[in-house]
């Protein structure tokens, strides 16, 4: 129930932050909402030597998001600030709201976007949607930045691409090409403080005809140790017109490609039917809202 | 002449109680402060987040009490070894069972805890030793260095297993059969009376092992004062007076030497129904480090330790004749006790008495056993007894009705009793509005326009229930007064009201304070309340068994008879007319013939007191002894006292709900209900205790089950994995007092606590079968038994 001895450090800069990054390497561990941290570190399940609370350091904060241009969200900004944005409401609406599923109000008040993926929890919100909106994260350190994809950042539980010295800064979304949508949804006992046993979604894009599939992402979180891009729908779905008949067959494949545990939350064979569900069911809606575009 | 005034006090009938000379019933304007919906007395401290609760407070010299748990379910404890805790720098003492094995336990004859584990271990996480430190830190180091020896023995988790395997394994010695207690008890003819039924139908059902999940965790801060040898106790408990006679025994001090006192209680809906070892940890380490010492648990530990809700293996069989009428109904019930017996015997008897309301039922047999495991022990959780046969019960009558092709609100219309009822057993029913409560329930929903007429993966059930209002005996077997109140009355502290009636966060302060302010002819704002003190306060029970309001009330209106009397004498002499023809209302003592004469209230206490002193009233309330007695041969029958109480309430609920049928997730859309609880002397109140009734029992139907793994260990004992629903999950409630008012009882008050919890299953369940065409015999009814349900049943079909 308590923490252990640590030291803390609360940079007020990004050089500072990433100086300290860089000198207390694995040893340390980065204060972001600390809504995991504490869990886990009370828990005794780790027991860092140094924290480095980044909630000083006003550059890891904030939604930049210009017509046209995408938008760029800060590390530390706070799930409740993109549940709430306008500007990601109406651009990315999945994100919005991913972001307002997670936890419980007080939660969101302090969890922030970057330590939902960095926490990297199979079961997490916002990562599915990022990644079927091909998000970018970006990674910094003393010698300089560099960006990867989402899905590639994550590697399984609790694992990351993230090499010693290094800090998540900054999440980079491309803008939502004409014709498209990104939908989510999830599936869990209630609809407040829930780890889902399923989560999922599906980025739609058209032909110029707007009919035939051009592009088409489906994520699945929590039924592999990390957000799971599935290859056969997009195989099956790409250069097709949408039929029932082809939406029921993607949400089996999909299914198929699904590996889920049982646990506590839910039986594999659950988990896996529900994926069904969930596939067939974001896949109609993410169609239609394309087409309505 | 004090003998005679108190003689006259114990004759006092019902009716007596109104000395005004109009019975209150007879006059609806004469509560002009029971019956209000006035705030809480305790509800602006608590917004504010200002009310003290034990784990809030600090004493000087104050240390910290942990205590260390076991990591086997079952095991024989062959060494503890404190040596290197003891060594440890700000460790004050260690504490290991043997030290206090006196056995505890709310009901005597089956008392069977020690504190902490004396030679063996009988459930995951139950307490073998514990220290006292300077600080939490130090105390949770200083478990790690406790170094315990065990053996396993085999683990024990289903009470058939349990059976089974007694010869191999006995969780308590003294307990055959691993069978904490088995009962029989028969009324009329049950075989004869199946035979000649036109109707009859056997079911199975199994119910979950939900918790309580009240928000602050068991604690407890004890000082003991070497010098004098007392012992003050602070602890989050529904049961002062439990608690401080069984602290009395394992502490082997005399109670008068012990002082339990309530801080704020953040709930307990029973699970504080019982003493606590944090209490005995907290004072045993205080007597023995001569300093405050606190334990409060962290919720981990309120899992391991909790007295949740008996899993109950139910057979039910109903016998109706070619009417619909029932002629008999046979019950055999099988509790999963887990480890202690602690309120197991009442528990076991509750659920054989629930059978004989709210309908009438000629023949009946109860067959049952409590079976010990290797579990947190079961308790005390709301509506204790009755929520698993009544779910149990209103199934088996849906299916009937079914049956029969009438609908089942016709049904139990048909069977429902009504007031002046005596059951089979003997329970007396004094009143009952429950006829009304299914009426308006089932108008109100427009339940017989929508049953068996939704669309599929939407529906509709209903069903009733109802719920003991007190209880009949002390658990100890002593007939003395349940409640006694004491109010004080003089120009300074104005009027207070002590006792030791435990706010547990149900709002008896606030009701109770409405009640003497009613019986005073005063404004509740003007009344003070103290409670929740042995020391301060009179004698009472504790807040179980939805008691309090009525015995509460029954000694806050003997209290006041006392008072009026003394005012009325006064202001008799100054006004210059008849005693008894006086009245006092709204801070006035006027005739009640000559409207002139009057004077305020105040200067009658101003007198009175200048002459007398400070006014003083005590009030007792014993309930009816004749329950459970047979009245013409004067012998105890069998069931007698357990499910017997003054007077009951009822209720009914229709619920709404909507099925995702292809991912099983089940939407309670509605809830209609209607209840007799007699005078809501705060109906604010009662529609928080029935919303939170549905809530709370909503959560047991479709979420809430503790989890073991198959060495017993708790899978879930955290608010994380342990799922109840949240206000997200809260449906539209339409709640509705029904016009009722129990003559037999103070201010015609009845409970609202319990009641409500009682058809939440069963409406639920029923629902749930006229929205997709399955019954469930099992819960929680998960998302998952939905889906494969419907998979079953599509592949039946084909
Ligand atoms: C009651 C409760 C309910 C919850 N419910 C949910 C839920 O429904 N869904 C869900 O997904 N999560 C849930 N969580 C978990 C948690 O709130 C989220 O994962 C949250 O987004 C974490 O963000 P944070 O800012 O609090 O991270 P922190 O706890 O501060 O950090 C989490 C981890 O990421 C690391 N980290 C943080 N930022 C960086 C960075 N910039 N670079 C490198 N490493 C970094 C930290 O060192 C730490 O290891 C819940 C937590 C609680 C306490």
């Amino acid at each position: 129930m308590f923490l252990n001895h640590f030291e803390y450090f609360a940079p007020k800069t990004p050089a500072e932050t990433l100086e300290l990054v860089a000198c207390l390497g694995s040893k340390a561990k980065i204060l972001a909402g600390g809504t995991d941290l504490m869990v886990v570190m009370k828990a005794k399940a780790i027991s860092p030597d140094y924290l480095i609370d980044i909630n000083g350091v006003e550059e890891f904060k904030g939604i930049f998001c210009e017509q046209g241009k995408g938008a760029v969200i800060g590390t530390n900004t706070k799930l409740a600030e993109i549940q709430f944005s306008e500007a990601i409401q109406a651009k990315y609406p999945a994100l919005a709201y991913a972001a307002g599923e997670v936890g419980s109000s007080q939660v969101r008040q302090m969890a922030s976007l970057g330590g939902n993926s960095c926490n990297a929890s199979p079961a997490a919100e916002t990562p599915t949607p990022l990644v079927a909106m091909d998000a970018k994260v970006v990674l910094s350190s003393i010698l300089g930045e560099r960006e990867l994809p989402l899905e590639e950042f994550i590697l399984g539980v609790r694992v990351l691409d993230l090499a010693e010295g290094e800090m998540l800064t900054k999440f980079v979304l491309p803008e939502p090409k004409l014709k498209s949508a990104c939908r989510y949804a999830y599936m869990g006992r209630r609809d407040a403080m829930e780890i889902d046993c399923v989560n999922m979604a599906v980025t739609i894009e058209l032909e110029d005809d707007g009919e035939k599939v051009k592009n088409i992402k489906l994520v699945m979180g929590s039924v592999y140790p990390r957000p799971l891009v599935s290859k056969e729908v997009t195989a099956l779905l790409v250069g097709q017109k949408l039929s029932d008949q082809l939406i029921e067959k993607a949400a089996e494949a999909a299914q198929g490609e699904a590996k889920p545990i049982d646990d506590i939350r839910a039986s594999a064979e659950y988990r896996r039917e529900i994926v069904k569900v969930l596939a067939r069911r974001l896949i109609k809606e993410a169609y239609t809202d394309a087409k309505g575009v | 002449m004090e003998k005679k005034v108190l003689k006259s006090k114990w004759n006092l009938t019902p009716e007596g109680w109104n000395l005004e000379g109009v019975p209150s019933s007879q006059d609806e304007k004469r509560y002009t402060q029971v019956g209000r919906s006035v705030p809480r007395i305790d509800g602006p401290i608590k917004v504010k987040g200002e009310a003290i609760y034990t784990g809030d407070m600090t004493l000087p010299g104050m240390v910290y009490g942990k205590i260390k748990r076991s990591t086997y379910a079952h095991a024989i404890i062959k060494k503890i070894d404190c040596c290197k805790a003891l060594k440890l720098p700000g460790v004050l003492a260690v504490l290991t069972g043997d030290e206090a094995p006196n056995k505890w336990g709310i009901v005597p004859q089956a008392a069977n805890e020690t504190v902490l584990a004396v030679g063996k271990v009988r459930f995951y996480g139950e307490g073998v030793a514990a220290v006292a430190a300077l600080d939490e830190e130090t105390a949770e180091a200083a478990l790690e260095l406790i170094e315990v020896e065990y053996e396993p023995l085999p683990v024990l988790l289903d009470p058939f297993q349990s059976m089974e395997r007694s010869q191999e394994v006995l969780i308590h010695e003294d307990s055959k059969g691993n069978i904490m207690h088995a009962g029989e008890q028969v009324y009329g003819d049950v075989d004869k009376a199946f035979a000649e039924c036109e109707y009859v139908l056997e079911r199975e059902f199994h119910t979950n092992y939900p918790q309580h999940g009240f928000l602050e965790p068991h604690s407890a801060l004890a000082s003991y004062d070497t010098q004098n040898g007392q012992l003050h106790l602070w602890a989050s408990s529904q049961i002062p007076h439990y608690l401080h006679r069984q602290m009395s025994i394992v502490l082997e001090i005399p109670m008068n030497k012990i002082r339990v006192t309530l801080p704020t209680i953040g709930g307990g809906f029973g699970g504080k129904g019982e003493a606590a070892p944090s209490e005995f940890v907290a004072c045993l380490l205080s007597r023995k480090v001569g300093r405050p010492v606190k334990v409060v648990y962290d919720r981990q530990e309120v899992f391991y330790t909790n007295k949740g809700r008996h899993p109950c293996h139910m057979k039910v069989k109903m016998g109706l004749d070619k009417d619909g009428y029932i002629q008999a109904v046979d019950f055999d019930n099988t509790l999963d006790k887990g480890a202690y017996s602690g309120w197991g015997i009442v528990v076991l008897f509750y659920t054989a008495s629930m059978i004989h309301l709210p309908y009438k039922v000629p023949n009946a047999r109860f067959r049952g056993r409590s079976v010990y495991t290797n579990k947190p022990s079961t308790g005390a959780m709301r509506g204790l007894g009755g929520v698993q046969p009544r779910w149990a019960l209103e199934c088996l009558m849906d299916e009937m009705a079914e049956m029969m092709g009438i609908s089942p609100y016709e049904l139990k219309l048909k069977n429902a009793i009504e007031s002046g009822h005596t059951c089979i057993n003997n329970m007396f029913v004094p009143h009952s509005e429950f006829k009304k409560c299914l009426e308006t329930a089932v108008k109100k929903s427009g339940f017989l326009e929508k049953q068996g007429k939704l669309p599929f993966g939407k529906g509709i059930g209903m069903a009733g229930g109802y719920y003991i209002t007190g209880t009949a005996y002390t658990l100890y077997q002593n007939y003395k007064p349940h409640t006694t109140v004491m109010i004080r009355v003089d120009t300074e502290g104005g009027v207070t009201l002590l006792c030791a009636a435990a706010e547990i966060g149900q709002g008896c302060n606030t009701v109770m304070a409405q009640m003497v302010a009613e019986e005073l002819g005063i404004q509740y704002e003007d009344v003070h309340v103290q409670s929740g003190d042995t020391e301060i306060g009179a004698f009472d029970l504790g807040s179980f068994a939805s008691r309090l309001t009525y015995a509460a009330g029954a000694a806050i209106k003997m209290a006041c008879v006392e008072i009026n009397q003394s005012l009325k004498e006064t202001a008799a002499g100054m006004l210059g007319v008849r005693a008894d023809q006086l009245v006092i209302k709204n801070h006035e003592i006027y005739s009640m013939y000559e409207i002139k004469k009057r004077i305020s209230w105040e200067k009658a206490i101003e007198v009175y007191t200048s002459i007398n002193g400070t006014l003083v009233g005590m009030g007792n309330f014993s309930p009816p002894r004749r329950k459970g007695i047979d009245i013409i041969s004067g012998n105890r029958v069998q069931g007698a006292n357990i499910g017997h109480s003054p007077t009951f309430g009822f209720s009914s609920q229709v619920h709404e709900v909507e099925v995702d049928v292809e991912t099983g997730r089940i939407y309670v859309k509605k809830v209609t209900e209607a209840g007799d609880c007699g005078t809501p002397v705060n109906p604010m109140c009662v529609d928080g205790q029935v919303e939170g009734s549905i809530m709370f029992n909503i959560g047991a139907c479709l979420y809430e089950d503790q989890k073991l793994d198959a060495s017993g260990k708790h899978l879930n004992p955290n608010f994380h994995d342990y799922k109840t629903p949240t206000t997200m999950e809260m449906p539209e409630m339409d709640t509705n007092i029904v016009e009722s008012y129990d003559h037999s009882a103070p201010f015609g008050v009845k409970e609202t606590g319990e009641g409500a919890v009682q058809p939440t299953f069963p409406a639920l369940t029923n629902a749930i079968y006229d929205a997709i065409g399955v019954r469930f015999y099992t819960l929680p009814i998960t998302p998952e038994m939905v889906l494969k349900a419907l998979k079953d049943k599509k592949e039946g079909e084909l």
